[in-house]
């Protein structure tokens, strides 16, 4: 994950990606996209070959449930209160002071998850 | 039988669009950009070898830098990546029978651009949440608890699967409140399916330039709005990739 800490940016919450996204984005953004031309008929349009890229993911499928479940056995393990946040953030300090607003309610879900 | 190179074609565009020479096309030796006009529309081309295999990362940024180029100045109709004809010729072809409704298709994008918002649950608070929501999981979630994977299968099967449900559910809300905060300042929306199991989000904008730092704004204090349940990112401005629809297929 990547929280960008904001050294220019006033709270800076939203992440500006330009066109120096990664090669998912580029993929997600331009493959299977815009106007198709026929082949079969319009004349000239010739067969090229193209190195496949497989773009699609699967959302759902047994391989997607355990890989759920294993997040949840992970989460039940992790440290109480704050210490589990720390993690969430990746130790970016910059980026702790934005999320002050949420610490409050992920901790009262952990200290459920403790007692239960 | 055609010789050895074609022309890729990368899009539509007004006949008064220049290509600029610092315009990289596709392949391993990229051929420069031209541009190939009819009437009041043209086509961005460049020469590539017949026999050299496309699609490599270098030639999706290359084809992605053109046209998101291009569409910051003028409007464009991305063509499918991977078209190769045969010549100038054949670009004509192309262009003559769909002459006005490509024209038609460029009005329509002119001082338009595509976003994409592309939002990702943070894992943790969004699994916490459906648990706390959810007894049932939350009482898979007891019984699976530090067995290993081969003697608690079946309801970790099922545990994933409840939470499979409630992401998905949450999903279509998160999806739901974006295009609501983003209805006023766009033209409109197109929803993407989810690229990652944790998708929160995944929506194509065409937005009207004037309005751009309108909706950055909106979406910022969105962004801020969500933090610690999901990440939100933006990115472009893009061509209108999303946008070309199936009405614009040219046979």
């Amino acid at each position: 994950m990547t929280l960008v800490p904001g050294d220019d940016a006033v709270g800076g919450a939203l992440e500006r990606v330009g066109s120096a996204g990664g090669l998912a984005d580029v993929v997600e953004t331009v493959l299977d996209k815009g106007v198709v031309i026929d082949a079969q008929v319009t004349i000239g349009v010739v067969g090229i070959p193209l190195v496949e890229i497989n773009a699609r993911v699967v959302v759902a499928s047994i391989e997607t449930y355990l890989r759920f479940a294993e997040a949840v056995d992970r989460l039940d393990i992790a440290p109480d209160e704050g210490e589990g946040l720390s993690g969430l953030l990746g130790g970016v300090t910059g980026a702790v002071r934005d999320v002050t607003g949420s610490v409050g309610d992920a901790a009262g879900t952990v200290r459920d998850l403790g007692r239960s | 039988m055609a010789d050895e190179t074609g022309l890729f074609v990368y899009g539509v565009v007004p006949a008064d669009v220049e290509a600029t020479p610092d315009a990289a096309g596709v392949g391993e030796a990229p051929g420069e950009v031209t541009v190939i006009r009819h009437g009041d529309i043209a086509a961005l081309v460049s020469a590539v070898p017949l026999d050299a295999p496309l699609g490599r990362p270098a030639d999706l940024r290359a084809y992605q830098d053109l046209l998101d180029g291009t569409a910051v100045v003028a409007p464009v109709l991305p063509v499918r990546f991977g078209t190769v004809v045969t010549g100038p010729d054949a670009v004509l072809d192309l262009l003559r029978p769909h002459h006005d409704r490509f024209a038609a298709a460029l009005a329509e994008f002119e001082g338009r651009v595509q976003y994409v918002v592309h939002g990702r649950f943070e894992e943790r608070t969004l699994l916490r949440g459906i648990l706390d929501e959810n007894p049932t999981a939350a009482g898979l979630a007891e019984q699976v608890r530090g067995r290993a994977e081969a003697a608690s299968r079946e309801p970790r099967i099922r545990l994933g699967e409840l939470i499979s449900q409630a992401v998905e559910l949450r999903r279509e809300a998160e999806n739901r409140r974006l295009l609501d905060v983003t209805a006023e300042h766009v033209v409109s929306t197109q929803l993407r399916p989810p690229s990652h199991e944790m998708d929160a989000a995944h929506v194509a904008l065409l937005v009207d330039t004037d309005r751009e730092a309108v909706l950055v704004d909106a979406l910022e204090e969105y962004a801020q709005h969500r933090r610690g349940l999901l990440r939100l990112r933006l990115l472009g401005p893009f061509a209108p990739y999303d946008f070309v629809g199936a009405h614009q297929l040219a046979g």
